[in-house]
């Protein structure tokens, strides 16, 4: 019954995906698209942690660089096409998270969210450093082999959404798996409270080990994807601040440990942010983190749940307000 | 050598008495509170802007203008604690953190579109003063920097330990269930925490502007010194948070000197995460929770 229900919603829903690009020619709106897609995706691999487990880093962003280094040296260094470089950053990752939350998973709370941040700036910082094998601070751009999608590289917009597409499907297929799995119960439970969790039986070392791993991995393929899509990778962009910013904001926007929440918070502040430059152009800085913030901090002070919670509220009562069927 | 590294070490010093301050500043929130403040390094920046503002209008020296700065933002952490902190108090870590980051987030861009990312500094007379020790070179500003910044150190400890207000605070820290129990009013305590704290972030601030640039992003950097000071000091350790701070100014100056002029954050980065990995509860010990 509920399965069907839920059909009856994706089916349509996935057919508008599908021909948006169709539809829509403008290039401004699909670029808008494809980065509502891409930090959906980033938001969604960032919940499987933040959101379930409660572990709230704000040092994602040393996976997204991890990832877009990691394929654009295999292109530049080897010849090896980004799709296999994506596979290979999101091992990359995976490998890296291990050490990283060795350290991290040390301290709880808040001190856990600092140290991650402080790994993300030191790893920014080592690739500043390193000319020699990742060309330091100027970063590089990547070479334009025109229509080659063996190599990652389209003409024109459309096919980039696709692909962006298909990793948010991938993102929130692993995340509905999870929910389900005994996993996803362990995760809640190490969220609600990690003692009590863990006198039950429940390896909280290890839960938040594995699951690190896949957030990282999944963050990392964003990153692979956000270079092959701008043709350019350097520490500041693949590093930056704003992306593990980005990344926890939509999912708490939207609805923190939700399956669709990441997705709805981007929804709601990526259109705001295209309509704010639309109306002030690029003149005035700081202006999209200033409504950004002014919006996470009404959500935290008067719907901790987010949106997805405002939506099931309304619902409720609109549900209690229509008269009981006898 | 032996001179340089004691100009590195001096020169540590001088910029970690800065760094004290809003570390100091950090783990009184911590320990009273139980809170982290993600936007101590902004009320830095904005007591950056207050004396830059009354030294260009008015001519008022920064170090005067602390006089305006601290009493600004003691009530700036008041009405933050009163409005904003008091609602999100309870057993879950989420709000809590992602309400300060979200300040610190305001505060800076706001800062960005008010004043723009231009580099504003203060020239004063005794900005390029130094005074010889030996073949050692001391750079007033920051002497007088170093000095004020110990002074109110000080005078926070005698606050606290001789004081019924300051008592209250350190019972609150101590054991914030039992302090409740004697009649401490916990709103009030909180609310002085954060003013103090505050106040302090805006003494650095005035402190730092002879010989320092204002611009929106440069609290971050004082964030992330004053968590480090604060985890190596031990969560909550006004002491600890003192020395840990001096500790890291001597290192980044040690690491600007001997291993390039972009590596004094690395420095301090590779000490949190030595610290996080050998000794997670800080180096006196305690308790990292």
């Amino acid at each position: 019954m509920r399965v069907t229900r839920n059909l009856l919603w994706l089916v349509p829903g996935i057919a508008i995906l599908i021909a948006l690009p169709l539809v829509v020619k403008s290039s401004f709106a699909v670029d808008i698209f494809i980065r509502i897609l891409l930090f959906s995706f980033i938001g969604v691999a960032w919940n499987l942690m933040g959101g379930y487990a409660k572990q709230l880093s704000l040092g994602h962003a040393a996976y997204f660089g991890l990832g877009a280094y990691t394929s654009t040296i295999l292109q530049i260094d080897f010849g090896i096409s980004p799709w296999i470089g994506m596979l290979a950053g999101g091992v990359a990752a995976m490998l890296a998270s291990l050490p990283i939350g060795w350290l991290c998973f040390r301290l709880r709370g808040p001190y856990f969210t600092i140290a991650t941040i402080a790994t993300a700036q030191a790893l920014m910082l080592i690739f500043l450093k390193f000319r020699d094998f990742a060309w330091g601070a100027e970063g590089t751009t990547i070479p334009n082999l025109g229509s080659a999608p063996l190599m990652m590289q389209f003409e024109g917009k459309a096919a980039y959404y696709y692909v962006v597409l298909g990793l948010l499907a991938v993102g929130l297929t692993i995340t509905w798996l999870i929910e389900r799995s005994w996993m996803g119960y362990y995760l809640v439970a190490i969220g609600e409270d990690e003692d009590a969790a863990e006198a039950i039986g429940v390896n909280a070392p290890r839960i938040k080990r594995d699951i690190y791993m896949i957030s990282a991995f999944l963050t990392a393929c964003a990153g692979t994807f956000y270079s092959q899509y701008i043709y350019f990778i350097d520490p500041a962009t693949a590093f930056s601040f704003n992306i593990s910013i980005e990344a926890a904001l939509v999912s708490i926007v939207g609805g923190i440990g939700t399956l669709w929440g990441p997705v709805i918070g981007t929804v709601l502040l990526e259109t705001t942010s295209a309509l704010l430059q639309s109306w002030l152009g690029g003149s005035v800085g700081g202006i999209q983190l200033t409504v950004y913030s002014l919006i996470l901090m009404a959500i935290i002070l008067w719907r901790p749940t987010g949106l997805i919670g405002v939506a099931t509220d309304a619902y409720r009562r609109l549900a209690s307000r229509r008269p009981a069927r006898a | 050598m032996w001179e340089t590294l004691a100009q590195a070490v001096i020169n540590g010093l001088l910029i970690g008495g800065i760094y004290a301050l809003v570390s100091i500043g950090v783990t009184l929130i911590f320990g009273v509170v139980k809170i982290v403040n993600f936007a101590q390094g902004e009320f830095v920046m904005i007591g950056m802007y207050i004396s830059f503002f009354l030294s260009s209008q008015f001519g008022i020296d920064p170090i005067v203008s602390l006089v305006v700065s601290m009493p600004v933002l003691f009530v700036a952490g008041v009405l933050i604690q009163h409005f904003l902190i008091r609602r999100v108090l309870g057993p879950n870590d989420m709000p809590q953190i992602f309400l300060t980051f979200a300040l610190s987030l305001l505060l800076l861009n706001l800062a960005l579109m008010l004043f723009t990312a231009n580099y504003r500094t203060v020239h004063t007379s005794y900005s390029d003063e130094v005074f010889h020790l030996g073949g050692l070179y001391v750079p007033v500003a920051k002497l007088i920097a170093f000095v004020v910044a110990m002074g109110l150190s000080g005078a926070l400890w005698t606050f606290l330990h001789t004081t019924d207000l300051g008592k209250a605070m350190r019972a609150a820290s101590q054991n914030r269930d039992v302090a409740m129990l004697m009649g401490i009013n916990p709103n009030r305590v909180f609310c002085v925490a954060l003013g103090i704290a505050l106040a302090l972030a805006g003494a650095a601030g005035s402190l730092l502007m002879p010989f320092y640039s204002a611009y929106p992003l440069v609290g971050q950097v004082f964030t992330l010194m004053a968590f480090v000071a604060v985890v190596l000091g031990g969560l909550g350790n006004v002491m600890g948070a003192l020395v840990a701070s001096l500790m890291m100014g001597v290192a980044e100056s040690l690491g600007i000197q001997f291993v390039g002029a972009d590596s004094g954050l690395i420095v301090v980065f590779a000490m949190l995460l030595l610290t996080l990995a050998f000794r997670p509860t800080g180096l006196g010990g305690g308790k990292a929770r």
